[in-house]
């Protein structure tokens, strides 16, 4: 009975933990990174994501110099170790002068049905520096069904 | 007329409630004597012919048990655990045989730190971050397929 007792108390415990628990990057969408002040970030959940076959969608987006670039880099990669393959269905990944330029990877979830993506953009800002995005998605959506949406033609 | 004083005597005992059982039957007997009795006394008379059993006297052991106030069967005590069981099903079915509800919807932008509530606003930027991330690779391909075309 005790043990009964206790695997209800840790299941408890564990429902409250939120989608994007357990990735590095975390630390770049909680501000412990880059300053919240010097970022845009959204964050959609539900229905009007119903179109796109996704639950969740949080991005930010800011400018910063190369140290801090370096280490936001260093935790996509850290996360990039959880994605479910190198097949191109799951990944889409560029390098560029030795650094991250963009990627698109589907990390391994073990939820039935989810799909979760972390995708990685950096760009030579036009008044100098680097203007990074990242983004963390969930839902049923494929690879292929995103590319199909969002790519521009 | 001695024994009428005692007969008074006897009913005011009676009707104080502290007469005996040999004291009722006395009255009892009295009144079915048939005899002729004064004008005050015919309503018990009356009375006591009604009496026609002696009351029920509880027994020795009720009284006892009565006094030290035992109740009349042992108290039952129920196992705890059935019910902890029951408890622990409800909560596991509870939790995984309800139908997940639909998930919380909202969208929320903050812009300079400053949290802004326009849903419109939020789609806006997570499509567009998408937009531009997706669309990498793009120009590359194309230039592919320009040069490459037949």
């Amino acid at each position: 009975m005790k043990h009964l007792l206790i695997t209800l108390a840790l299941i408890a415990a564990s429902l409250p933990l939120s989608a994007q628990e357990g990735l590095r990057i975390n630390e770049v969408f909680e501000g412990n990174i880059i300053n919240e002040l010097a970022m845009q970030e959204s964050l959609v959940k539900g229905e009007s994501l119903e179109p796109f076959k996704l639950k969740v969608l949080h991005t930010v987006k800011f400018t910063t110099g190369n140290s801090p670039r370096d280490k936001v880099e260093a935790l996509f990669e850290e996360d990039m170790k959880g994605r479910l393959s190198d097949n191109n269905d799951n990944l889409e990944l560029e390098y560029r002068d030795g650094h991250l330029y963009y990627a698109i990877v589907q990390i391994a979830d073990t939820k039935k049905g989810r799909h979760r993506y972390i995708c990685y953009q950096c760009r030579q800002a036009a008044m100098g520096g680097n203007s990074i995005t990242l983004v963390y998605m969930e839902g049923k959506a494929s690879l292929a069904d995103l590319r199909k949406t969002f790519k521009k033609k | 007329m001695k024994k009428e004083i005692n007969i008074r005597e006897l009913l005011h005992r009676y009707m104080e409630g502290e007469s005996t059982q040999t004291e009722m039957k006395q009255l009892k007997a009295y009144f079915d004597s048939g005899q002729d009795l004064p004008e005050d006394l015919r309503a018990f008379a009356q009375m006591f012919a009604i009496i026609d059993e002696e009351m029920p006297t509880p027994s020795a052991e009720a009284l006892d048990r009565f006094s030290e106030g035992q109740p009349l069967k042992a108290k039952r005590t129920l196992p705890l655990w059935p019910f902890i069981a029951a408890a622990c099903i409800a909560a596991f079915a509870f939790i995984f045989l309800t139908p997940p509800q639909k998930e919380e919807s909202m969208a929320i932008a903050y812009i300079d730190g400053k949290a802004v509530g326009d849903k419109a606003l939020a789609m806006q930027m997570g499509q567009e971050a998408l937009q531009e991330i997706f669309s990498n690779g793009n120009q590359e391909q194309q230039l592919n397929e320009l040069f490459n075309a037949p």
